[in-house]
């Protein structure tokens, strides 16, 4: 079918089985286009923060657009969702489903380490993939080992959902097309065909030249060309077009793209512009410009509220082909760079980088990513704090020399050098040890030299080198006791978790209880508040906020903000017109500490109320020291006339009467420590 | 000869002290407010034409303070006291101090209070007005006599212990077996001496799925002496009411006819001359009432038989004391709807602990078959000090089923109190739980239900979401962004 001719109710749609969209996509005469606007774009230039709440601003453009399907799911949205955004992927999903029911939705997965940063076991991963509502499954290995995919890939295509392999793309001498085809084999082998997959070239740092890129999709269209291939670019080098349409002409059917006013630099390239510059080139492009424009233009109302979120380093970088930061990770590194103080530094780390990734040869995407940084920016750091600005510019001097003067020859270096170079991962983050020993499965160009085991280990190098293990984490991490985590949050919540929470603790256990407290304690919030007002709040007095909650119209008014006052702000508001006032405490606030009772030793309070009585009538008043018996009342509270007696629970030693006579306690707090007697 | 009241003290606070000024206020009586140091600036002093500072807060120091009282009906002229319930209403001491000072008292002689105060007394004279009893025992004082008591007549545990001049659940310990029994012995005589001031105890075989129900009466000087019929108070928790209702769901005619004379009967046998309660325990399984205690004052649950016979029983209480004759026949005393009352009390609803506080925000319900009894106002503070009872909500009904309706409508869509906790989500699971709504329940049935009712605690609430939003555009404003975002 011709581009030009494609109609809503004639094009790719959810609840299509993999071998339909395959079958479609070969017919299709001209290349469609994924639309990453609700997750890359936000995750490469805007540090994952773009809210739900403006997102889904975009659906009734996209249910028009035509697109392959929408990037808006995976990648570290998820992560950064329950802890920044305070989102849950699933209600992201619920919300998208219901606001663009055509649409198919995409995810991105990093096979055994999921939408977390460290390989899970066979039963979290089936649990984690059986319960998300995705239609498309990008996976990528950023060691390109292509069996860490296999249970991914076994459950999206037994769920009739599209598996989309991907091979981890970047500019390196050993990444030949040789290496690719082989990759491209295995995943073949992996998938039983051509005929249920796309198969996507991710090249997440945005280094692929156009005539590498022209050179490899041909070179896979050779061998296997039925296969349809997606390519995904990040802008960052500043060629993503000419590349786009140099993979468009050797026969990659699907692009990545993003709303041309979501485009900064590290992102994917804008969608109009692409289109247009395809079409210009004889190439048809599925897409309903007319939607699409009013989905730009749309953005336009809420992406000014995200300029805090924007990374301090602007501009291109056409260096990143040496340093090869992946588009996602430039916010975030340059986040923590800046929290850290050390944003100084990023030029020497970024240096830094190029000359590790070749001595540790592995794809710089997640998790690969975050241990070159933590290991790069850890280095840099160490020689800044320990010999300032000379001590950074020696061993860049150093690594430079070994890595492209001697060829990484250990054995050419200064003996000086050489107990240098033995030092340099000493302090290397638990991740790198574990790269090394074979924790995320089999490197692609195999172990790094022996030197890098001694600079890392130490003295036990040669008995680590004996420990590695090339097997895939799918095979060597034990399976988790799926119950007794459960039970263990539950215990946390203090209820039972919903099997949405437990999926999200399963791979970030803090932050997803952290999540859970916060939406208790302010429910719908993230998902009802314009973004203005999510981070600032109301500005002046006179301001409102108006939202829909529950299917009924809601407005908030600031009426006015007091000065703080011994740690008090009152803030007078306005809610649906009743005026209520808020005391909220800064963090001068003054915290009187209340101590809870813990564990069977220290006895709480069974309600509010006062203690009027310590001990009971027929001893007197009980002392630390004394020795009281089961059964026994050791004090007594008294609430609204009514009293309680508390009882000890065994016979026991009082260690520490937390309480005085006639204070007023409330339910929970300790009024006994108490030692069990034999 | 009549003798009607100038100005009215009373001696009370919140629920109680609001409901007996708007019967002042329909007969242009004016009143004198008292209140303690925190209750400056309550519901009640508000509402009274005067008031007067009598003490500190703890009660001994002011509401239980009868010198006290007496100085400032003296002091603000008033020549009538009214104790509401609670607090002085059945002090007969206090009644005396009352009369002694020249001041008209509203309620019944103090001889009478004195003699159905003391629950023995109370018993015996039941037993010769041939009104049927509990087996039981006086003047508890040790272990050893309970037990040998339970022995000779055969009585087998739950046994209930009970302070003798005692009432409203306090003083009054249940136990299982002969392990409890020596501390629930001393805490009934704690609680008995704190809230009376006397621990004479008594102990009674304990029925066990019982059902408490109580006739109204109402009688004058002149030797009348009528019923309104009955009220149902079965639904307790820890021996205080929380649901009552006119009249009861469990009764046929003939108990009810039989229940209501026997209660005139002894009302009539002790010379009862005002408003009062005789309260009945049912014992549903053999259809056998016995008699419980004579309440000698206003009841909290007063109201639904004020809206089931469309008399106001504060005004029947300042008619007698005001000498008149009640014009009234009981023939002429009908009830012609149902009426069902909640207490809502500042409490956790789960686990039944106080909550005191500032109410921010208070929208009292409306619409029909609808009757608010208030304590508190919005940005009224709610003190540690006294009862949990913040408000009363009746409602009625052509039929029983027609008055949990319109409780169900108000207490799910009208009320709103924040700043403090309330029984009302515990309430609104009780109406709508199946056994109550087939009026098959026990003294126990919290108790029993308890999960079950909070299981059915509605999860969400717009107007709790929509606060929780609130709460968090009232903290960014004043504090701007946050590091975790």
């Amino acid at each position: 079918m011709k581009a030009n001719e494609i109609t809503k109710d004639k094009w790719i749609r959810p609840g299509m089985t993999p071998a339909e969209i395959v079958k479609f996509l070969r017919e299709l005469d001209g290349v469609a286009l994924t639309c990453t606007g609700m997750r890359d774009a936000g995750q490469s230039d805007f540090k994952n923060r773009h809210r739900i709440h403006d997102l889904s601003s975009l659906c009734p453009y996209y249910e028009d657009m035509l697109l392959f399907s929408s990037e808006c799911h995976g990648g570290a949205r998820w992560h950064v969702g329950i802890m920044n955004r305070k989102e849950s992927p699933f209600e992201e999903i619920e919300i998208l489903r219901e606001k663009m029911p055509s649409v198919m939705l995409q995810t991105l997965i990093r096979e055994t380490n999921l939408w977390g940063y460290r390989p899970y076991p066979k039963n979290v991963i089936e649990y984690v993939v059986e319960r998300v509502d995705i239609d498309v499954w990008r996976c990528f290995s950023f060691l390109n080992d292509v069996r860490n995919m296999r249970t991914v890939a076994e459950i999206v295509m037994k769920r009739n959902r599209l598996f989309q392999p991907a091979i981890s793309f970047t500019q390196a001498e050993w990444t030949t097309n040789e290496y690719y085809l082989s990759v491209v084999d295995d995943i073949v082998s992996l998938c039983g065909g051509v005929d249920e997959i796309v198969l996507c070239i991710k090249d997440m740092a945005g280094v692929g030249s156009p005539e590498r890129i022209r050179s490899l999709v041909d070179a896979i269209k050779q061998k296997y060309p039925d296969l349809i291939i997606q390519y995904h670019r990040h802008a960052t080098d500043g060629l993503a077009m000419p590349a786009l349409l140099a993979a468009a002409q050797a026969g990659a059917k699907i692009l990545d793209a993003e709303e041309d006013s979501l485009t900064r630099f590290y992102g994917q390239p804008p969608i109009l512009g692409l289109q247009s510059y395809l079409e210009e080139s004889g190439i048809p492009v599925v897409l309903n410009r007319d939607a699409c424009v009013k989905a730009v233009q749309k953005i336009r109302d809420w992406i000014g509220h995200y300029e805090w979120a924007e990374s301090p380093f602007k501009g291109f970088d056409h260096q990143v082909t040496e340093h090869r930061m992946p588009g996602g990770a430039f916010p975030s590194s340059f986040e923590q760079a800046e929290k850290g103080g050390f944003l100084h530094l990023m030029p020497a780390i970024l240096k830094l980088m190029s000359l590790y990734n070749k001595i540790v040869k592995y794809f710089d995407v997640t998790p690969g990513s975050q241990i070159t940084w933590v290991t790069c920016s850890g280095i840099i750091n160490k020689y800044e704090k320990e010999q300032g600005e000379t001590g950074v510019k020696h061993v860049i001097e150093l690594l430079t020399k070994f890595v492209e003067e001697k060829n990484q020859d250990f054995d050419a270096m200064d003996p000086k050098e050489q107990e240098e170079l033995l030092q340099l991962f000493r302090h290397a983050p638990g991740d790198f040890k574990n790269l090394l020993l074979g924790g995320y499965g089999r490197l692609p160009q195999g172990w790094p030299a022996d030197w890098v085991y001694q600079s890392t280990f130490g003295d036990e190098w040669e008995e680590k080198i004996k420990e590695r293990d090339d097997s895939s984490p799918l095979d060597s991490v034990k399976p988790d006791d799926l119950e007794k985590i459960k039970t263990d949050l539950g215990v946390t919540l203090g209820r039972e978790p919903t099997d949405e929470e437990f999926t999200l603790y399963l791979m970030h256990p803090k932050d997803t209880v952290n999540y859970i407290e916060f939406r208790e304690k302010y429910g719908d919030t993230p998902l009802v508040l314009p973004t203005d007002v999510w981070r600032e709040g109301l500005k002046t007095p006179g301001d409102k906020v108006e939202f829909e909650l529950q299917g009924k119209p809601y407005c908030i008014e600031l009426l006015s903000i007091g000065a703080e006052h011994e740690g008090l702000i009152h803030v007078v508001m306005k809610i649906n017109n009743k005026t209520k006032v808020y005391k909220v405490e800064t963090p001068r606030a003054k915290k009187v500490e209340i101590r809870m009772a813990k564990g069977e030793n220290e006895i709480g309070a069974p309600i509010n109320g006062n203690v009027w009585r310590i001990g009971n009538p027929d001893r007197g008043t009980i002392k630390v020291g004394d020795i009281v018996h089961q059964g026994e009342e050791i004090a007594n509270l008294e609430a609204m006339k009514m009293e309680n007696a508390i009882v000890a629970p065994f016979d026991a030693v009082v260690e520490e009467i937390a309480v005085k006579l006639n204070d007023q306690v409330q339910e929970g707090q300790l009024l006994f420590v108490l030692k069990k007697r034999d | 000869m009549s003798e009607n009241i100038k100005k009215m003290l009373i001696a009370n606070r919140g629920v109680p002290a609001v409901r007996i000024m708007h019967t002042c206020r329909d007969r242009r009586v004016p009143t004198v407010a008292v209140y303690s140091t925190p209750d400056r600036l309550a519901y009640h002093v508000m509402m009274a034409d005067e008031a007067i500072h009598i003490g500190e807060a703890p009660p001994i120091e002011s509401y239980l303070n009868m010198e006290k009282m007496i100085e400032a009906a003296h002091k603000t002229k008033a020549d009538a006291i009214h104790p509401g319930w609670g607090f002085l209403a059945e002090n007969a001491d206090f009644a005396e101090m009352v009369k002694d000072a020249g001041l008209k008292w509203v309620g019944p002689d103090p001889k009478v209070i004195r003699m159905m105060g003391d629950k023995i007394e109370a018993k015996r004279r039941a037993q010769k007005a041939n009104v049927p009893t509990i087996p039981g025992i006086s003047n508890v004082n040790s272990v050893e006599q309970i037990k040998e008591w339970m022995e000779n007549e055969s009585v087998d545990f739950p046994i209930m212990i009970k302070a003798a001049a005692g009432g409203g659940g306090k003083g009054m310990v249940k136990v299982s077996n002969n392990d409890e029994l020596p501390m629930a012995l001393a805490q009934a005589k704690s609680e008995a001496k704190k809230s009376f001031g006397d621990d004479t105890l008594l102990a009674e075989k304990y029925i066990e799925r019982g059902r408490h129900i109580e006739v109204q009466i109402v009688s004058d000087n002149y030797g009348n002496v009528f019923h309104l019929f009955e009220r149902e108070c079965t639904l307790q928790r820890r021996n205080q009411k929380i649901i009552e209702e006119a009249p009861s769901p469990s009764i046929d005619e003939n108990i009810r006819h039989e229940i209501c004379y026997t209660a005139i009967r002894l009302m009539r046998e002790i010379g009862y001359n005002t408003a009062g309660t005789v309260e009945f325990i049912f014992d549903s399984a053999t259809k056998r009432f016995y008699f419980l205690e004579v309440n000698t004052r206003l009841q909290v649950e007063h109201g639904v038989t004020e809206l089931i016979t469309g008399l106001d029983i504060v005004g029947l209480m300042m008619d007698v004391v005001e000498n008149k004759e009640l014009e009234l026949t009981q023939d002429r005393i009908h009830m012609n709807r149902w009426a069902l009352e909640v207490r809502v009390n500042a409490e956790d609803p789960k686990t039944f602990s106080p909550s005191f506080g500032t109410i921010s925000r208070l929208q009292f319900p409306t619409g029909p078959w609808l009757r608010i009894a208030t304590g508190v106002y919005e940005g009224a503070d709610i003190p540690p000090y006294y009862d949990s009872l913040i408000m009363l909500i009746m409602t009625t009904g052509r039929t029983r089923e027609g008055a949990i309706k319109v409780m169900d409508r108000t207490l799910s869509r009208n009320l709103r109190i924040e700043g403090v906790k309330t029984l009302t989500p515990l309430l609104l699971s009780i109406i709508r739980h199946e056994a109550f709504k087939r009026g098959e329940f026990s003294t126990r049935f919290i108790e029993n239900h308890l999960d079950e009712l909070v299981s059915m605690f509605k999860e969400k609430d717009t107007q709790d979401e929509v606060l929780k939003i609130a709460k968090y555009v009232a903290e960014i404003t004043a504090l701007g962004p946050q590091e975790w975002m």
